[in-house]
């Protein structure tokens, strides 16, 4: 019984899970991206070793490096050094 | 314009280095696909030309909702492909980047130039780069053009929305006679429409409609005899039935409403299918019909679910407790009720194609909304409980109240002048209303399946019972997790159905979800339900994984592997430990709990915790300290102070012994470990008893401890190694004292050997004449036999009972031993 409730769960929580794009900062110090999402521009501060979910719809993002990336809402963004990956 | 500047000088900046990239262009390592960037820019173009054409619609319709939603939609859209069209990009961009990280930043002014073929390279990849973000830049300013005008458009929706609430009409001049002219007009001109429609349709299309209709009405037969024989038991009330359970009235409720509905639907959804399909439809008779199919289907299923839920004629079957004389004039009045709102709407839809006077639709919804006020109030005034004196009460105060207020605001609001608000008051509460009665009726049904034994019963249950090795009470926890499913289920969907009636967007409800799920900040801490579920999800799974390896262990691996039982408890039982701290601490930080805030005050709360639960941790410690030095294991036999028992279980806190006399005694673990601990069968089971045994002063003590020594010698459990030995120990005040010491294999068995000893030696020593002295403590009375009784019919009634109850306690006795293994006592 336990055990058929479990993967039920199991199920359901696989299902339901929201997909947002990540990013991760690796380095130390704290690096800024802006993302463009909905019509407005924030910024999106990210402290040493800190990793955030955001974009959940798709989104513009300058990259530390001045780039500027499409997101569709699935993908990591990974700073180390102060150069973003896309992955 | 920050914009237009960045993109000029990016311009400027291609102009300059064009020349440089040209030269680049022949070494450069992996060019880009020919024409990326005019593809995209093309495209780009391409949706920000629809962009403004949509902008201007958006003016243009600004007085429409359905096209300003229609506009929103196509927006939407625009705004992915523009997406798209950058996300285009991505590799290409990636290749520029790895290139240039390869070849390396630029020399600086001090140190030695680099080859021209490098910088080229450089020069062309950066300027690309240039071009391919300033590409990006457009698609990024057209998606915040197109959230400004997807904002915008909401705005003017509400303002829309706002106007039709507040929007007052002059009655006087919608309810002229003039009113009458118009109507007849319209009249006429449907009349003339609809009939040079169906003289078109007679003469050129008759087949097609014939077959359309045949084909209709097979498929909603197919549903209804198909529906019918597999959920016939459930589908229909059984008239016989004095009591049916609330469930099975429930289900019946559900399921006559839902199949004759999905018929009736499929019948009309497919009739139109088939005459746009067979092209019967033309001009705005297809709009038409699909109108007078939703009004037709929408009062249908009103209809069958009042019907379902009051049940007129089957009193035991009504899922609301009314009277009969009440229910049935429930389900008119709502019928009533759906039939003016359908015919409304329906109206709505020809006045709307039809072009006709403004004067037309107030006076019609002016109608609608007046009849549909009337109706409420009057299922206000309906008495439809009986008292226990025969008497008629009302609705509850709260009901009746609400009904009356709703149905008097319709009429007042319409008599004043405020059409929208009217209508759409009684739209909202026959829609919102028939929402609500369902929802309610999902949560009955949940509180029944969740009663106890209610899921066995079901349909379900009796399947998983047939095939499953479920017993009652997980049957039962089942129903329970089930009920509980349902009511989240009503709420995930009823909610977001009654906020979208009320005229919230799916977008805004979407936002909503999302952030409840993916967290809402309160200060610097952040809540997420989707966190927290996870981290309890990954703590299940870890705790199951756990219990799944340790079993795997034990059974397989040391069962398997001979490895001793007490070492085996030890291994299983840390491996469970560690397992579940494990999973818990996965689980924490899936849930997004940051492990390293709690650290400081854990911290500080360590020496108190410490003082606090002093005895806890020193009964934690001796717990591992058992299962490290293992002084015993589960099942021996063990004293600790005045406990005397075989040890049940060995846990982190305490330790469970059970008494010979079947007491459970809870020992803490310290007390284990920092007192002495007698354990009997520690590294074998082997084990002496003692016996003492006196005779009288002058006995032959020569010949009594040879007789002694011999039965101790005869005995079969008795070990021949050690020797036993018999011990002259003292010369007693009153007798002579002697000791049979013996070892048994199994010090288990004491009580048994001692038995047989002690009955060999009284036995031995009768047949020697040897006597054992006995103070004599007190003067008993013998029994006399009883007196020779007389009456010698009573004796043998008497006897004969007797003898039948020693047979039934004989043949009981014997069932008792068949039926159990006869068991050694337990030692003392």
């Amino acid at each position: 019984m336990w055990k058929s409730l479990v993967a039920a769960v199991a199920l359901v929580a696989a299902i339901g899970s929201v997909h947002a794009a990540s990013a991760v900062n690796k380095d130390a110090e704290t690096r800024t991206l802006v993302v463009t999402e909905g019509g407005s521009k924030t910024d999106l501060a990210l402290a040493g070793g800190e990793t955030v979910e955001f974009c959940p719809n798709g989104c513009f993002v300058t990259l530390p490096n001045g780039d500027l990336e499409a997101l569709t809402g699935s993908e990591t963004i990974e700073i180390s050094g102060g150069v973003a990956r896309i992955k | 314009m920050l914009f237009r500047l960045l993109r000029l000088i990016l311009l400027l900046a291609l102009v300059v280095s064009a020349p440089m990239s040209l030269d680049a262009a022949a070494q450069g390592l992996g060019q880009a696909p020919a024409g990326l960037v005019a593809d995209q820019q093309k495209i780009l173009q391409d949706l920000t030309t629809k962009t403004d054409n949509l902008e201007k619609k958006i003016q243009q319709d600004a007085e429409e909702d359905s096209s300003l939603v229609d506009i929103r939609l196509q927006l939407e859209e625009l705004s992915r492909q523009s997406l798209n069209s950058a996300l285009a990009f991505r590799t290409r961009l990636g290749e520029i980047n790895s290139r240039l990280e390869q070849l390396g930043a630029a020399p600086a002014a001090g140190q030695p130039p680099e080859p021209d073929i490098v910088s080229g390279e450089r020069q062309a990849l950066v300027s690309e780069k240039a071009e391919i973000n300033a590409v990006i830049s457009q698609a990024q300013a057209l998606s915040i053009r197109i959230s400004g005008l997807i904002d915008k458009i909401g705005n003017m929706r509400s303002e829309l929305f706002r106007n039709l609430l507040t929007k007052r009409y002059v009655l006087s001049d919608a309810l002229s006679p003039q009113v009458f002219s118009d109507a007849q007009d319209e009249y006429t001109n449907l009349y003339k429409a609809v009939s040079s429609w169906l003289s078109f349709a007679f003469k050129f299309k008759f087949q097609a409609i014939l077959a359309a209709t045949f084909v209709a009405l097979g498929l909603a037969l197919v549903l209804l005899v198909g529906g019918r024989r597999l959920f016939g038991r459930v589908f229909e009330a059984d008239p016989s039935n004095q009591d049916p359970s609330y469930l099975s009235r429930l289900s019946v409720a559900f399921w006559s409403t839902l199949l004759p509905t999905l018929a009736v639907a499929a019948f009309l959804g497919s009739t139109i299918f088939f005459f746009n399909y067979y092209n019967v439809l033309r001009g705005d008779i297809g709009l038409f019909l699909n109108a007078l199919a939703t009004a037709i289907g929408v009062v249908f299923c009103v209809n069958r679910l009042t019907n379902a839920a009051l049940e007129p004629r089957l009193p035991n079957w009504r899922l609301i407790p009314v009277e009969s004389g009440p229910a049935r004039w429930l389900v008119r009045l709502a019928t009533a009720m759906a039939v003016v709102i359908s015919v409304n709407t329906f109206l709505s839809v020809i006045n709307d194609k039809m072009g006709s006077p403004l004067s037309l639709t107030i006076a019609r919804s002016f109608v609608a909304t007046i009849v549909v006020g009337i109706i409420l109030i009057l299922m206000a005034m309906l008495r439809p409980f009986k008292a226990r004196d025969g008497s008629w009460r009302p609705w509850p105060a709260w009901l009746r109240y609400t009904a009356l207020a709703l149905g008097l605001f319709t009429i007042v609001a319409a008599l004043l002048g405020y059409i929208g608000l009217a209508l759409f008051v009684s739209l909202q509460v026959v829609v919102t209303g028939t929402a609500l009665i369902t929802a309610y009726i999902g949560f009955l049904s949940a509180q029944a399946i969740g009663e106890e034994g209610a899921f066995a019963n079901t349909t379900v249950g009796r399947w998983l019972s047939a095939k499953s090795s479920y017993e009652d009470t997980a049957l039962d926890q089942l129903g329970l997790v089930v009920s509980v499913a349902i009511n989240v289920m009503i709420v995930l969907v009823f909610l977001p159905l009654i906020l979208l009636m009320w005229g919230f967007q799916p977008g805004d409800i979407q936002a909503w979800a999302y952030k409840l799920a993916t967290g809402i900040n309160i200060g610097s801490v952040t809540i997420s339900v989707t966190g927290i579920l996870s981290g309890i999800v990954v703590f299940i799974i870890g705790y199951f994984l756990t219990r799944w390896f340790q079993g795997w262990l034990d059974g397989s691996v040391m069962a398997r592997g001979k490895v001793d039982t007490g070492v085996r408890n030890s291994i299983r039982l840390a491996v469970g430990y560690a397992g579940v701290a494990l999973a818990a601490l996965v689980g924490i930080s899936a849930a997004g709990i940051d492990l390293s805030s709690l650290a400081l005050v854990a911290g500080a709360l360590s020496l108190g915790i410490g003082f606090g639960l002093q005895n806890v941790v020193s009964n934690f410690v001796s717990g591992l300290i058992l299962l490290a030095e293992r002084p015993f294991k589960v099942g021996d036999w063990i004293v600790a102070g005045d406990v005397s028992g075989t040890v049940k279980k060995i846990s982190v806190r305490a330790t469970e012994i059970e008494t010979f006399q079947r007491q459970s005694v809870i020992l803490p673990n310290s007390n284990l470990i920092n007192n002495a601990v007698g354990n009997w069968t520690h590294r074998n089971k082997l084990g002496r008893i003692d016996i003492k045994v006196g005779v009288a002063y002058g006995s032959d003590v020569k010949q009594v401890h040879a007789v002694l020594l011999e039965i101790a010698r005869s005995h079969p459990m008795v070990l021949k190694n050690p020797e036993p030995f018999v011990l002259f120990s003292n010369f007693g005040p009153a007798a002579l004292e002697f000791e049979i010491r013996v070892f048994l294999a199994d010090v288990m068995n004491g009580n048994i050997a001692q038995n047989d000893i002690r009955f060999a030696v009284l036995e031995k020593f009768s047949s020697e004449h040897i006597e054992m002295p006995s103070t004599p403590r007190a003067v008993v009375e013998a029994h006399k036999p009883k007196a020779w009784p007389t009456d010698d019919d009573k004796i043998e009634a008497d006897f004969a009972e007797q003898e039948q109850i020693k047979a039934e306690a004989e043949a009981e006795k014997k069932r008792l031993v068949k039926s159990r293994k006869t068991k050694k006592p337990d030692p003392d």
